[in-house]
């Protein structure tokens, strides 16, 4: 019944949506640009994760700005085909749940190779998706080096995370730490912790899908960031950890089959080779003009400087290697003390099938990132660098031209079907990654906060459903609100963000948990408080923030090099008028400016925080600890540790 | 839960031991093993990107094939781990609980 009333909602509302679509939004002009001159507005620390930050290109005054134009019917079609599968899904799993377990953990009843493929569909984000393949596109190796971290997280996650977690733990990050913990206050500080990182990362999420799907549909962000938000509230409210698990696995099927199908006709367009492939990359004319041009700037070629070959040489777009080294950071233990990622271990019977799972993800993760530099390195040669960034600044679009190029051409039926599977892939992609962080934000608050420092423990399974079920509800729609009100913000740094708290607060927590003796009470709080603190302060002060004293200075220098040229007598072309009103409202609205903090430029030099973070929850930590000894807690250690080894005494997922 | 288990009992008992120890120094050695290897990375295309400039297969040089052989890295810790897991660690845990009854 429930089930029925939800489908017909969701369903209206998309018709809603789909009705909307159909007068062409009007685009703001250039009041509505997210990207600043600093441009690459994608380019900042996590562009991997993150969704694709810069818009349509609204920066560019070129003539008649070349967009992606999906073909309307079929695109359409395609997503609601998606969203009725995905409701199918719902309605199925809605009838099947009726206990906690089943609500948070799918009643431990997924098989490994299902949750390898779910863990796969929680982790590629449409950022990957899209913005990898953009910025490979637009810089070379530089973007494949970015791929290297998202795929190597998951070793941490395989060897000292997933089985001593899924042995030990029932639901949340709060059940592994307040094992031999005061219970009330570490699961306090664990959920606030959750929450805080799943909303980082999730408005991120919203903000990107919502600008995608105002590209993609044409539609208002408003009702792309209201639509998306709907339904992933839908599947989580009704379906819990079911329907996340399996909109997540159907995803990562789609995500695959895109990714293959595209690096595939890549490759046959290369006549299988792929030293000749990279071969033509480096002698492409084009290829070598936007290296020396666009991104070296050197406007005179430097005798017999091989501009095609840098294209294959690191240092194009990543500029400072320890910057590189704090996102690798981030990347190697921030992935494994993500929440939503822990959660999924529970939803597996037992620590072997949890192990599988993790190895079955690495596979389908290690591949797509694999496939993800094919299709990049594809882009560049077949699509050209120049087209690209005349679409998108940030690269964001050149999977999607790939596609509709590789389909056929825009405009021939091939290319619009193929452009359309594309775009509902990048779709489905996002309902999967935001319904997982609902679930595990809201399990945070319902299980952590209110079933077990609020009602001490002693819930019915019926009331324990129906808390998790309001939670999420209230989560998601907080999630829409706040993906409404950050249209305009930075997000990347939320990204950014949310990384590196469970790298320096979560990550540290968990593994000392597990593994040292006296940890305690007061080194799980020091970890996560300090984590959390330092990360999310250092970010405050880092460049990732805006600095509108850095726009309007940048703005100053394209009004003077414009108004020398104007004083020379020189007649400006339109473009240059165009960019000339820009700089004076651009350094207008920002001179004198400063950040959210304060500030008027960056004190922390780093985009990424970890690499002074991290050491600083665990000296926390450890400090805490040590300062705090707590008996209880080392006469427990015992017992978590055999667990966590052995699996005896495991909490299966479905008794209670 | 039906069955109580004397966790320090079983925290003494030989066989846990020899698993405990035998996974400690597996786990943590390839972990760490495989975490210079990835650091590498960065450090090596950050401090000396001449090394990576150097070409090997025509046009595609000593960087992407290290970026390369980071996935095989990966895959190979991946496939080491779950065969030792499922032949030595599982057998090992079986044969413990076993004994505990």
């Amino acid at each position: 019944m429930l089930a029925k009333t939800l489908s017909a909602l969701l369903l209206s509302t998309f018709l809603f949506t789909a009705a909307l679509a159909a007068e062409p939004a009007k685009t703001a002009g250039p009041s509505a640009a997210v990207s600043t001159p600093s441009a690459p507005v994608s380019s900042p620390a996590m562009a991997a994760p993150a969704a694709p930050t810069a818009g349509p290109v609204t920066a560019a005054p070129a003539p008649a700005p070349t967009k992606v134009k999906p073909n309307r019917a079929i695109t359409i079609t395609m997503f609601m085909a998606i969203i009725a599968v995905t409701l199918g899904v719902v309605i199925w799993a809605a009838k099947r749940t009726t206990s906690a377990a089943d609500f948070y953990a799918a009643g431990g009843g997924i098989t490994g190779l299902q949750n390898g493929w779910a863990i796969a569909g929680d982790y590629m984000s449409a950022a990957s998706f899209l913005g990898m393949s953009g910025l490979i596109s637009l810089y070379g190796i530089d973007g494949f080096m970015y791929a290297v971290g998202p795929m190597f997280s998951f070793i941490a996650i395989l060897l000292v995370v997933a089985e001593p977690c899924r042995n030990a733990g029932k639901f949340t990050l709060g059940d592994i730490l307040s094992f031999r913990a005061a219970p009330k206050t570490v699961r306090g500080v664990a959920a606030l912790s959750t929450v805080t990182v799943s909303l980082f990362y999730l408005i991120a999420q919203m903000v990107g899908a919502g600008k995608l799907m105002q590209v993609l549909l044409d539609i208002p962000y408003r009702v792309s960031v209201i639509g998306v938000g709907v339904l992933m509230v839908g599947y989580v409210v009704f379906g819990g950890m079911k329907a996340t698990t399996w909109v997540q696995i159907i995803k990562a099927g789609l995500l695959m089959t895109g990714t293959v199908l595209l690096a595939f006709l890549v490759m046959a367009k290369a006549g299988m080779n792929p030293i000749g492939f990279f071969n033509d990359i480096v002698n492409s004319q084009l290829v070598q003009d936007h290296v020396r041009m666009n991104v070296l700037k050197d406007v005179v070629a430097k005798p017999g400087f091989d501009y095609g070959q840098r294209f294959m040489e690191p240092g194009l777009f990543l500029k400072n290697p320890l910057d590189q080294i704090s996102l690798g950071i981030a990347w190697a233990l921030g992935a494994a003390g993500l929440p939503h990622i822990l959660m999924r271990f529970f939803t597996v019977p037992s620590a072997k099938e949890a192990r599988k799972s993790i190895v079955v993800a690495l596979f389908i993760n290690s591949s797509f990132f694999f496939l993800i530099n094919l299709i990049g390195f594809g882009a560049a040669l077949y699509l050209t660098p120049q087209l690209i960034s005349s679409v998108d600044k940030g690269g964001n679009m050149a999977t999607l031209l790939l596609a509709q190029k590789l389909g056929g051409g825009a405009g021939s039926f091939g290319g619009d079907v193929f452009l359309a599977f594309i775009c509902a892939v990048a779709f489905a992609t996002i309902l999967a990654v935001v319904s997982g962080l609902v679930l595990a934000a809201s399990a945070a608050i319902a299980h952590d906060v209110y079933v077990n420092i609020i009602m001490g423990g002693n819930a019915d399974q019926q009331t324990q459903v129906r808390v998790a079920r309001v939670t999420s509800l209230f989560v998601g729609i907080a999630a829409i609100i706040m993906g409404l009100a950050a249209e305009k913000e930075n997000v990347v740094a939320l990204v950014a963000l949310a990384f590196a708290v469970a790298a320096s607060g979560n990550f540290p927590a968990v593994m000392l948990s597990l593994f040292w003796k006296r940890f305690n009470t007061a080194g799980v709080v020091g970890a996560l408080v300090v984590g959390t603190v330092s990360a999310l302060s250092l970010v405050m002060i880092s460049p990732v923030m805006t600095y509108p004293q850095k726009i309007a200075d940048d703005a100053k220098k394209v009004i003077t090099t414009l108004e020398k040229k104007q004083a020379e007598g020189a007649v400006l072309v339109e473009k240059d008028l165009k960019a000339l009103d820009k700089a004076r409202a651009d350094f207008q609205k920002n001179d004198g400016g400063t950040s959210m903090v304060g500030l008027k430029a960056p004190i922390f030099p780093l985009k990424n925080p970890a690499i002074v973070s991290l050491p600083l929850g665990l000296l926390a930590a450890i400090l805490g600890t040590l300062l705090f000894r707590d008996r209880r807690a080392e006469e427990m250690f015992d017992e978590i540790e055999v667990r966590q080894i052995t699996g005896l005494g495991i909490s299966k997922a479905s008794d209670h | 839960m039906a069955t109580k288990y004397d966790w320090s009992a079983i925290a003494r008992n030989s066989k846990y031991l020899e698993l405990k120890r035998k996974k400690r120094v597996f786990l943590f050695g390839w972990w760490f093993a495989s975490s210079v290897y990835y650091f590498l990375l960065p450090i090596l295309s950050g401090y000396f990107p001449d090394l990576f400039k150097i070409k090997i297969i025509g046009v595609v040089n000593f960087g992407y094939l290290f970026i390369l052989s980071q996935f095989v890295v990966a895959f190979f810790v991946a496939i080491i781990y779950t065969r030792v897991a499922n032949n030595e660690f599982d057998r090992l845990t079986d044969e413990l609980v076993r004994e505990i009854g």
